[in-house]
């Protein structure tokens, strides 16, 4: 069978040799080992021996011709005048058994996005000979149904696929001997095609958000959801439940993408039980210190004792803020400042971040009204001293902020004197 | 804008230091008449004549000791190591001398000393012939390392490494060398530890080192075409490394992958890997791949030798699987 002859790399940098000269003519015979022809690089000129013994054909590159490292300059031969071109000549070879010597037809791409045919029938049979123009065998694609001839004369020496099979494209199909094949050979395509990854065929519209496989594998999870964390992290931040899309029996692991399917799912199962998710705190204080700072306040210039309530409710917030003052249906507001000075607190009509629902001179012990849109704190008298509760809901202080903010609360109102100190 | 190759870029930058600064010398195993195997160094010689571009004999240790020496008595020593693959030779000289002389003289000495040697597979050079290094160097305290993308980088940052007064190992691939870019012919310096964001993108980051850039770039090019969009940035120096325009991208994209060519196992991707997890991991929606060499000594045969190192396809078939959210284990 003919050996390709190709320009060697003689040097590291080198990436083309020139011919200076052919030390066969075509048509010699050659004997492994044989200087072949001479090469000249920007280091030396070398000499380069035949690799095969044979008879030198096809020579492609002549005498003073720059050629790239790599490139088939010529063939060495069974015979001397075997000078078919080089690229038709395909030599098939397979450890199973020697497959006969020929041109090879191979399964044409006859859609763009095509990359299988099935074969439907064969036109000829093995050993049959065949004209360049007929017809071997008939291909399906997704489109259509079409003939495909040999495209070579002589004889079918081998076919290499049975009919019904899927042969990817370019694979080899059939081999055109020369002469007419003793033992034509007859075969199957070993394996079924590799499925090609569906990303690799192009989509028809490309879409921005990659699809998820059609069908997930279920993953053991042993009780824990399996979320990335910047997913975990969002739902955490917007109060979305995971666990619901457990439920849902949504496949894990759980991505940024999936948490569009959990705030669907988490509108409809939240919307009738919103109050139920507000929190609601209680304190109870044994005297109401308030009562007898404010007199003492009063007297050393701070008249106003909504100002002072305001800002020892704001002081237990984030100052600066501003503080509404709720009684009998009236409401003020109050700026604190950042420093929270008691003498600083100013009327203002700024919406309030948060509000004091004093029920003090009223006869309510306890009340569940439910989350507003700022936190709210009610002041009740107990048998003894006060009953303060806030009311939030979960967006607009967790459960660390509320505790803090209602327990420096109502000690703030048991000794108002902790805050001036 | 002209195109030369990084071959001729890293000529250049050598020659134009030279100019510059007379303490500026080179030495190697076939730098001066042969110009290196490579043909990187021709010409250098001819101008700079044999007292600055000295031909070694063979022994890494001894000539790269010498350049040791030469840069803490106040010259700039640019030594070539033929292959990367001979830096074991050099590690004591390398790792225990120049890496620590700033140190245990407490600033009283310093070495401004370039090593310029190469990386890279592919070129069917057997394993001794081809490995990527970088993270054996990387790894040591007192050494910079820069790994240029392109004929671009690599002038620049071998001008900056030249003018650094610390040892800096520069690694070149040595399949780029014929590769051309864009170089302007005004002069210019890349500071070290500035990422480049080659290619912006919103649904992955890539943060690859030297050829595998091209490979991350040919990769994106791959996923645009099925709506992925890739960003692709090159550290251009591991040691000192730009980590936060690395987690800038990532808290961005929420996926990365990093490529590099040296060996997977304990690499330079699993320490940039590592920090992004570290420090960006609320905002991964996907674990962080690496993607290196196999852990196998690089094949003579090029038909294995092609497998071991990630390649376009390979990179955006891992991309396709963490954006669809697959699960990523160890099968």
């Amino acid at each position: 069978m003919p050996r390709d002859v190709t320009m060697p790399q003689l040097g590291m940098a080198q990436d083309a040799g020139k011919i200076v000269a052919w030390l066969k003519a075509p048509g010699d015979a050659v004997t492994k080992g044989d200087a072949l022809f001479e090469v000249e690089t920007d280091k030396a000129t070398m000499e380069v021996e035949a690799q095969a013994s044979g008879y030198l054909t096809g020579v492609t590159a002549g005498e003073g011709e720059d050629v790239p490292v790599g490139a088939v300059i010529a063939q060495i031969s069974d015979s001397a005048d075997d000078n078919a071109k080089i690229q038709q000549l395909t030599v098939i070879k397979d450890e199973k058994d020697e497959l006969p010597i020929g041109n090879s037809v191979t399964m044409p791409q006859l859609g763009m996005a095509q990359d299988t045919g099935l074969l439907v029938n064969w036109l000829k049979s093995p050993g049959d000979a065949v004209t360049a123009d007929d017809l071997l065998f008939e291909v399906e694609t997704d489109k259509s149904t079409m003939e495909v001839s040999a495209g070579f004369d002589g004889y079918l020496a081998a076919t290499l696929a049975e009919a019904g099979q899927e042969v990817p494209v370019g694979a080899h199909v059939a081999i055109i001997s020369a002469e007419k094949p003793d033992n034509p050979v007859t075969r199957s395509v070993a394996s079924p095609p590799p499925s090609k990854p569906a990303a690799e065929t192009p989509a028809a519209a490309p879409t921005k958000a990659p699809p998820k496989p059609a069908t997930p594998v279920p993953v053991p999870t042993g009780g824990r959801i399996l979320t990335s964390p910047k997913a975990r992290r969002l739902a955490r931040e917007q109060g979305l439940d995971l666990a619901l899309l457990v439920k849902a029996g949504h496949p894990q692991p759980f991505h940024v993408a999936d948490l569009d399917a959990l705030r669907a799912i988490s509108e409809k199962t939240q919307m009738p039980t919103a109050t139920a998710a507000a929190m609601s705190l209680t304190a109870g204080i044994a005297s109401d210190g308030f009562a007898d700072f404010a007199p003492w306040a009063a007297a050393n210039g701070l008249t106003d004792a909504d100002a002072l309530l305001a800002g020892l409710a704001g002081a237990s917030l984030t100052a600066p803020c501003v503080v509404a003052i709720a009684r009998f249906g009236q409401q003020h507001s109050y700026a604190v400042p950042a420093d929270r000075s008691l003498s600083a607190i100013t009327q203002t009509d700024s919406a309030a971040d948060l509000i004091l629902r004093d029920l003090r001179g009223t006869a309510l012990r306890s009340v569940t009204l439910g989350a507003a849109d700022v936190p709210v704190l009610t002041l009740m008298s107990a048998a003894q001293g006060l009953t303060i509760t806030l009311e939030c809901t979960p967006a607009q202080l967790d459960a660390p902020a509320a505790i803090q903010l209602l327990t420096t609360f109502a000690d703030r109102m048991e000794h108002p004197l902790h805050h001036l100190l | 804008m002209r195109e030369i190759t990084l071959s001729q870029a890293v000529n250049e930058a050598i020659a134009e230091e030279m100019r510059r600064d007379p303490t500026v010398f080179i030495m190697g195993e076939d730098v001066a008449e042969a110009g290196t195997p490579f043909k990187v160094l021709s010409g250098l010689v001819e101008e700079f004549g044999t007292a600055r571009v000295i031909d070694t004999p063979i022994s890494e240790p001894g000539f790269v000791g010498l350049a040791v020496g030469a840069a803490m008595t106040g010259a700039r020593p640019i030594v070539d190591l033929m292959f990367g693959d001979f830096i074991y030779l050099v590690m004591d000289q390398l790792c225990n001398q120049a890496a620590k002389q700033h140190y245990m003289s407490g600033g009283k000495l310093s070495v401004p000393m370039v090593l310029r040697t190469n990386m890279g597979a592919t070129r069917r050079s057997a394993a001794q012939h081809s490995q990527s290094l970088q993270a054996l160097v990387a790894h040591i305290p007192g050494l910079k390392v820069a790994m240029p993308s392109s004929a671009y980088e690599a002038k620049g940052l071998m001008k900056t490494a030249i003018r650094d007064n610390n040892p800096v190992v520069i690694f070149e691939d040595k399949l780029m060398y014929q590769d051309k870019a864009p170089v302007p012919e005004e002069e210019y310096l890349i500071p070290f530890g500035v990422a480049n964001i080659k290619r912006t993108g919103t649904d992955i980051t890539f943060i690859a080192t030297s050829s595998m850039v091209q490979v991350a770039e040919k990769a994106a090019d791959i996923l645009a075409k099925e709506g992925i969009s890739a960003e692709v940035i090159d550290p251009r120096t591991i040691v000192p490394l730009d980590e936060a325009t690395l987690i800038e991208s990532v808290r961005k994209t929420s996926r990365a992958i990093v490529i590099d060519e040296g060996h997977q196992s304990y690499g330079v991707t699993a320490e940039i890997a590592s920090r992004l997890n570290e420090k960006a991991f609320y905002h991964l929606d996907a674990p962080v791949l690496r993607m290196g060499a196999m852990d196998v000594p690089v094949p003579f045969s090029p038909a294995l030798e092609d497998v071991t190192v990630p390649t376009p396809e390979t990179v955006a078939a891992n991309a396709r699987r963490l954006c669809a959210g697959e699960m990523i284990d160890a099968a």
